[in-house]
């Protein structure tokens, strides 16, 4: 693809130097796009993404970020790059207020852009300008995924990868996170969302890869992979009753 | 009772709670006990007599002393440039020795030992070079002046106790209202996050080592006006300064100066109702009482 903006070529990874989890991913997301990354529970979804973000080793394999090698640079300069990732799980710093965790996601601005870019964010995300100083392990479990996504969103990066930001949140604000996916993806940015939540994550995704085992099993269109039925009850490990969901 | 020992205790206690301010930022983001930090100490001391001496040698003048104190310019001016000296040791011996551990991802315990290690070699390099015999600052008398209340105190002491107050109340705002601050408790408590949030983890130690090793030599400092200097100074500290660590809560700067107060006063305290035999246990009373009682310490944040 010419104008990839997120590829990986060949990519292995894995946390011990013997053990590959990813292993071998030849992947590639274009500017603009909402990727969506299925698999069942194991697959090495998280470990891909981390391998991305530069928090897992890479055993073999090259990374690129518009055309720029970003294999071996270290995770704050990527960020700096406009690579943005939320992880899956302890994604804000506890311990810190709400305000304190967007003030360090802004310290790579100049001081003098600041405070305008708090501002942006707060009128972003009204339910954290609401509460500056509460500390962000006080937070509900909605609040504290939209305080991880607003510090991704700080430098306003080019892409940003999410992991599995709907986990453990009510329905309702399961929805409300994903029309927020869709407007971060409407306003310009290419999204990379790592996803459990299958239909919902397909009703938004221009295109959607599939996982197991550490490599990529299937590639296609939101709406090819939801009338599969041989895809869904192997990789997305949606059960008989789910199927009419699905499709 | 002597109300006296409260002076003694506040001057030992302020030692303790500068050198703890170290501990614990270690401890917090590089996640290990460095039983190398008392070495710092006590290097922070012989690097200040050192350059006063040379100081003293190039120009007579420095070495007069400011009045009401006992020291002269030499003095002050060698403990900026031994501060820094200090800290690019500290990073020294962390480019040499505990990075490359780092990097291997070793053990908590390897880092310890290494740790051991280096207490030992730096020791021996300070009786080395300098030889065990202790050494002081300046030989001028000081007249202790009357405070009220039974109390009295030099002004050296006065100084030094409000250069530590100073010292922590800088340290303190420096975490809560810098950018480097919030790195700093931002990779102590999540390294893994603090990166991807944009933080340079290799910045943030460096920071930590040169920020630690400067206020212990302060402390050394310190230790060496109002006492003596000699190489085994922060090593007999070693017990205070994790107490202190420990009881203030591991990470809590104005915590680790509080305790390690009261472990100063806790000493004074034992000295003169049981006798000076029995200074050294009172560290390691208060150690095990907290870790046995509250082990979060007093602002330690529950994990
Ligand atoms: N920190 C770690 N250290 C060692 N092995 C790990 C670590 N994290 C995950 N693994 C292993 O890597 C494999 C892939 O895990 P990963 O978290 O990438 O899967 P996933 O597809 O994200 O699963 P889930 O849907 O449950 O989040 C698993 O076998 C897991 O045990
Ligand atoms: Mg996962």
């Amino acid at each position: 693809m010419t104008d990839a903006i997120l590829s990986t070529h060949g990519l292995v990874a894995g946390y011990e130097p013997d053990l590959p989890i990813v292993r071998g991913i030849d992947f590639s997301v274009s500017s603009g796009e909402l990727v969506v990354l299925l698999g069942p529970n194991g697959a090495g979804k998280s470990t891909f993404v981390k391998a991305i973000a530069g928090l897992v080793p890479i055993h073999a394999g090259t990374m690129a970020l518009n055309g720029r090698d970003i294999t071996h640079v270290t995770p704050h300069r990527k960020v700096a790059e406009g690579l943005a990732f939320v992880p899956q799980t302890e994604n804000v710093f506890a311990t810190m207020t709400t305000l304190e965790n967007l003030q360090i996601a802004v310290a790579h601005l100049p001081k003098a852009k600041r405070a305008v870019a708090i501002e942006a964010l707060f009128t972003r995300f009204p339910d954290l300008a609401a509460r500056p100083s509460r500390l962000a392990g006080a937070l509900s479990g909605g609040q504290r995924q939209m305080l991880a996504v607003a510090r991704a969103l700080a430098l306003d990066p080019p892409v940003i990868i999410l992991d599995e930001p709907s986990a453990g949140l009510s329905p309702k604000i399961v929805s409300e996170v994903f029309e927020m996916l869709k407007a971060i993806n409407a306003s310009g940015v290419t999204v990379l969302l790592v996803e459990q939540n299958v239909k919902a994550a397909l009703a938004i995704a221009s295109r959607a890869v599939i996982l197991a085992e550490g490599r990529i099993a299937h590639e296609g269109l939101p709406e090819e992979l939801a009338s599969d039925p041989l895809v869904g009850k192997i990789y997305l490990g949606t059960a008989h009753h789910h199927q009419g969901a699905l499709a | 009772m002597n109300p006296q020992f409260i002076m003694d205790g506040l001057i030992t206690g302020a030692i303790i709670g500068l050198g703890a301010v170290g501990v614990t930022l270690t401890y917090s983001i590089l996640r290990f006990s460095n039983f190398a930090h008392g070495e710092l100490l006590s290097w922070g001391a012989y690097l200040a007599l050192a350059v006063a001496g040379a100081l003293g040698y190039l120009s007579a003048g420095l070495t007069k002393p400011i009045a009401p104190f006992s020291f002269g310019w030499a003095l002050p001016i060698s403990a900026v440039i031994a501060i820094g000296l200090t800290g690019l040791l500290a990073l020294a011996v962390d480019a040499l020795l505990f990075s490359s551990f780092r990097r291997r991802g070793s053990a908590i315990i390897i880092m310890v030992m290494a740790s051991f290690g280096a207490s030992l070699a730096l020791r021996s390099l300070l009786e080395f070079l300098f030889s065990s015999r202790p050494a002081y600052f300046t030989k001028a008398l000081q007249i202790a002046m009357k405070l009220g209340g039974g109390l009295r105190a030099t002004p050296d002491q006065l100084l030094m106790l409000g250069v530590a107050l100073v010292a922590v109340i800088a340290v303190h705002l420096l975490m809560t209202r810098t950018d480097i601050g919030r790195a700093m408790r931002a990779v102590s408590e999540n390294p893994a996050l603090a990166s991807i949030a944009g933080i340079d983890v290799r910045r943030v130690i460096r920071t930590v080592w040169f920020l630690g090793a400067a206020l212990a030599c302060v402390a050394g400092i310190m230790s060496g006006l109002l006492i003596q200097i000699r190489p085994y100074l922060g090593h007999d500290l070693l017990l205070p300064l994790f107490a202190a660590a420990i009881l203030g809560g591991i990470g809590s700067v104005p915590g680790a100066m509080l305790a390690g107060l009261i472990i100063g006063l806790c000493e004074a305290l034992a000295v003169q109702a049981v006798g000076a035999e029995w200074r050294a246990a009172v560290s390691f009373v208060i150690l095990i009482a907290v870790l046995l009682v509250r082990p979060r310490g007093l602002f330690g944040k529950a994990s």
